[in-house]
C-alpha cells in the first residue's frame, strides 16, 4: 500500500516537474525578449542618465564617462525644465497641468458618451462603433487632419466656422499661441481618448442593478437624483481605474503633442523635452535623465494615488 | 404633400420632450464632432489644388479630382512619393511583428494561464510593467544596446526593417500576452484534463483544443499588434532615415514638413492608411470591442 502511494506520489512529482519544465520552455522565448528589450533597457536608462552618453561614444557605450548627478543638474537648470512664472511653465509643470486636465475632460466626456449610448435608441450599435472611431484611426492622419481644420489663415475650418458666426473678427493661431495652444492639446487628448473611457464606464453601466432605479423612483427621486445617488457611486471605482491609467498614459503620451505643436508655444511635456535632448542635441545621458525624472514623478503620483484609493477602500 | 409634411412635424412634436432633445442634440454633436474629421480627410483628399489654396474652405469638392493620388503613386507625377513603397514597408514590419508577438504570447499565455510554476505571477507583473514605461524612455537605451550590437555584428541599426521589427516586439509582446492570458484562464481546465487522459501530449492540447476554442482572442490580438505596428510613429521616426525605407506614419510626416505644403496630398496618404483600419474595425468589432477595454491599444 505505502509503496503504492509513493510510486503515485512518485509520478505526481516527476509530472509537476515536467510541467514546470514545459512551462519554462514555452515562456522563454517570450520572457527573454521582454527582458531583453524591455526590463533590461529600462534598468540601463538608469545607468545612462548616470553617464555621458552622446552620439561620440554611441558605439563604445560601455565604456562612456560617469559623470555623477551632472545629467540631473543640466536638466533642472534647463530653462525648458523649470518653472519661470507664469509665461513659461516648464516641462515639468506644463506635463502636470496637461496630464490632469487631459484626464479629466477625457472622463467626463466619456462619461457623457456612455450615458448617452446607455439608452436604447435605433441605430445605438453603429453610433457605438462610430465613437470608437477617433481611438482607432491612426493618430499621425487625425492629428493632420485637425491641424488643417485649425489652420490659422481664413481658409482655416474653425476659423471660418466662427468668423461667419461672428464669433471672432480676426482668424486665431490656435496652435501657436501661448495658453490657447495647451487648451487645444488638452481638448484634442480628450476627443481621441474619450472612447476608451466610453466603454469602460459604459461595461459597468449596464452592470448596474435595475432595481435599485425601481426603488429610487418608487421613493419619488428624479432623474438627476438618481444619476448623483445611485449611478455616480456604482460608477465610483471604474472611474478612479480609468484615471489612473489614462494619466499614465497621457503622461507618457510623446506622438500628439509632438505631431500637433512641435512642443512650442507652451506645449512642451517631459517626453517631448526627452525627445529633444536625445535625438536632436543627441545627447542621451540628458534625455535619459530627464526620461527618469518623468517616470519618478509618475510613481510618485501612483503611489500616492493607490494609497489614497486603498484608504477609502477600507472606509 | 403638405398634409404629409404637417403630420410629420405633428408626430415630431409629440415625440419631442426635453430630455429626448437634450438627448438629440448631444447625439449630433458627437456624431458631428466625431464624423466631420473623418469627412474632410477623405473629401479633401480629392480636391485640386486651386481649391486647396482658395481663401475660405472648400467644404464639398467640385469633382472628385485624383491629383492627390496621383503625386502618391504616378511615376511620371512632377513630385511623386512613392507611397506604394511606403505602404510596403509597413506591412514588412507590421505582418512579421503580429506573426512573431502572437506565436510567441500563445506559448507564453498558455504557460501562464495553465502551468504551475515558481515565480510565475512575478513574471506577469514585470511583462505588465511595461504599461508604466513610456516609449521615450525605452527607446534611448534600446538605441544605444542596438547600435552597440550592429557595431559588432555588423548590421545596420538605422534603416532596417528587422530592426524596428525587434524594437515593435516590445510594445506588442507584452499586451498580447496579457491579453491571451486572460482569455486561457476563461476556458474551463476540464476539457484540457479530459484531452490529457485521452493521451494528448501538451503541444497536442494547445493546438487541438486550447487554439480552437481561442479563436476570437487570437483575432481580436493579432488585429491589436497589427494595429500597432500599422501606426507606429516614435521609434519609426528615430530608427528610420531614408524616404524609401519609411513606413506610412513617419512618411506622411515628411510629405506635411515638407516646405510646399500640400495638405490635399497629407489627407489622401492619411485616407489610404485609416480607412483600413477602420474596415477592419468595423469588420471584426464584435471580437475587438472587448479588447480595447483589456488593454489592447495603448495609448
Amino acid at each position: 500500500m505505502t509503496t503504492f502511494v509513493s510510486s503515485l506520489r512518485q509520478r505526481y512529482k516527476s509530472r509537476q516537474a515536467q510541467e514546470t519544465r514545459l512551462a519554462w520552455m514555452l515562456i522563454s522565448p517570450t520572457a527573454l525578449i521582454v527582458f531583453g528589450i524591455v526590463i533590461f533597457p529600462a534598468f540601463f536608462s538608469v545607468w545612462v542618465s548616470f553617464h555621458n552618453v552622446g552620439l561620440h561614444n554611441l558605439n563604445d557605450v560601455f565604456h562612456a564617462p560617469f559623470v555623477g548627478w551632472e545629467n540631473y543638474q543640466k536638466v533642472f537648470n534647463d530653462f525648458a525644465f523649470k518653472f519661470q512664472g507664469m509665461q513659461s511653465w516648464g516641462a515639468a509643470v506644463t506635463s502636470i497641468v496637461y496630464s490632469f486636465a487631459a484626464t479629466i475632460l477625457t472622463l467626463v466626456v466619456g462619461l457623457v458618451a456612455a450615458l448617452l449610448l446607455n439608452r436604447p435608441f435605433r441605430g445605438r450599435g453603429l453610433t457605438r462603433a462610430i465613437f470608437l472611431f477617433p481611438y482607432v484611426a491612426p493618430v499621425v492622419s487625425v492629428v493632420f487632419v485637425w491641424r488643417w481644420l485649425l489652420d490659422p489663415r481664413p481658409s482655416g475650418v474653425l476659423n471660418d466656422i466662427l468668423m461667419r458666426l461672428n464669433i471672432i473678427d480676426l482668424p486665431m493661431a490656435f496652435l501657436s499661441e501661448r495658453g490657447l495652444a495647451l487648451l487645444i492639446v488638452i481638448l484634442f487628448e480628450s476627443w481621441r481618448y474619450f472612447p476608451f473611457a466610453m466603454l469602460m464606464i459604459l461595461a459597468r453601466l449596464q452592470a448596474i442593478d435595475n432595481t435599485l432605479y425601481e426603488a429610487a423612483e418608487v421613493d419619488g427621486a428624479n432623474t438627476i437624483e438618481k444619476f448623483w445617488y445611485i449611478t455616480i457611486p456604482e460608477l465610483r471605482y471604474i472611474l478612479g481605474a480609468i484615471f489612473l491609467l489614462r494619466l499614465m498614459w497621457t503622461f507618457n503620451k510623446f506622438d500628439d503633442i509632438f505631431l500637433l505643436t512641435g512642443g512650442g508655444f507652451g506645449t512642451k511635456v517631459l517626453p517631448v523635452l526627452t525627445y529633444e535632448f536625445s535625438f536632436r542635441l543627441f545627447d542621451f545621458g540628458r534625455g535619459a535623465a530627464t526620461a527618469m525624472i518623468l517616470l519618478t514623478i509618475l510613481v510618485v503620483f501612483i503611489t500616492i494615488y493607490i494609497s489614497l484609493v486603498m484608504r477609502n477602500v477600507e472606509e | 404633400m403638405n398634409q404629409e409634411k404637417k403630420t410629420f412635424i405633428g408626430y415630431l412634436a409629440a415625440w419631442l420632450n426635453w430630455p429626448r432633445f437634450i438627448f438629440s442634440l448631444t447625439l449630433i454633436f458627437f456624431l458631428t464632432g466625431i464624423l466631420f474629421p473623418f469627412y474632410w480627410m477623405v473629401s479633401s483628399s480629392f480636391k485640386s489644388r486651386a481649391e486647396i489654396g482658395r481663401r475660405q474652405p472648400v467644404y464639398i469638392p467640385e469633382t472628385l479630382r485624383l491629383d492627390a493620388y496621383k503625386e502618391l503613386f504616378s511615376p511620371t507625377h512632377e513630385s511623386y512619393q512613392d507611397f506604394g513603397q511606403n505602404i510596403l514597408n509597413t506591412f514588412k514590419v507590421a505582418i512579421p511583428t503580429t506573426f512573431i508577438a502572437v506565436v510567441l504570447s500563445i506559448l507564453g499565455a498558455y504557460a501562464i494561464a495553465r502551468l504551475r510554476f515558481k515565480g510565475k505571477e512575478a513574471l506577469l507583473n514585470s511583462i505588465l510593467m511595461i504599461y508604466l514605461f513610456p516609449g521615450v524612455l525605452l527607446i534611448i537605451p534600446l538605441f544605444a544596446m542596438l547600435a552597440q550590437a550592429g557595431d559588432k555584428l555588423g548590421f545596420n541599426v538605422q534603416d532596417n526593417l528587422g530592426v524596428l521589427i525587434f524594437t515593435y516586439l516590445a510594445q506588442t509582446l507584452p499586451v498580447a500576452l496579457y491579453m491571451l492570458t486572460n482569455y486561457f484562464r476563461t476556458i474551463p481546465d476540464e476539457i484540457e484534463q479530459a484531452g490529457l487522459i485521452d493521451g494528448c501530449s501538451r503541444f497536442e492540447i494547445i493546438w487541438r483544443i486550447t487554439l480552437p476554442l481561442a479563436i476570437p482572442a487570437l483575432v481580436s490580438v493579432s488585429i491589436y499588434t497589427f494595429m500597432i505596428a500599422w501606426n507606429e510613429f516614435l521609434y519609426a521616426l528615430v530608427f528610420l532615415n531614408d524616404h524609401a525605407m519609411f513606413t506610412m506614419p513617419i512618411k506622411i510626416n515628411a510629405i506635411f514638413n515638407d516646405p510646399t505644403p500640400r495638405p490635399h496630398v497629407v489627407m489622401a496618404a492619411s485616407t489610404i492608411m485609416t480607412i483600413p483600419i477602420i474596415m477592419l474595425f468595423l469588420a471584426m468589432e464584435r471580437f475587438l470591442t472587448e479588447g480595447l477595454t483589456a488593454g489592447g491599444v495603448k495609448g
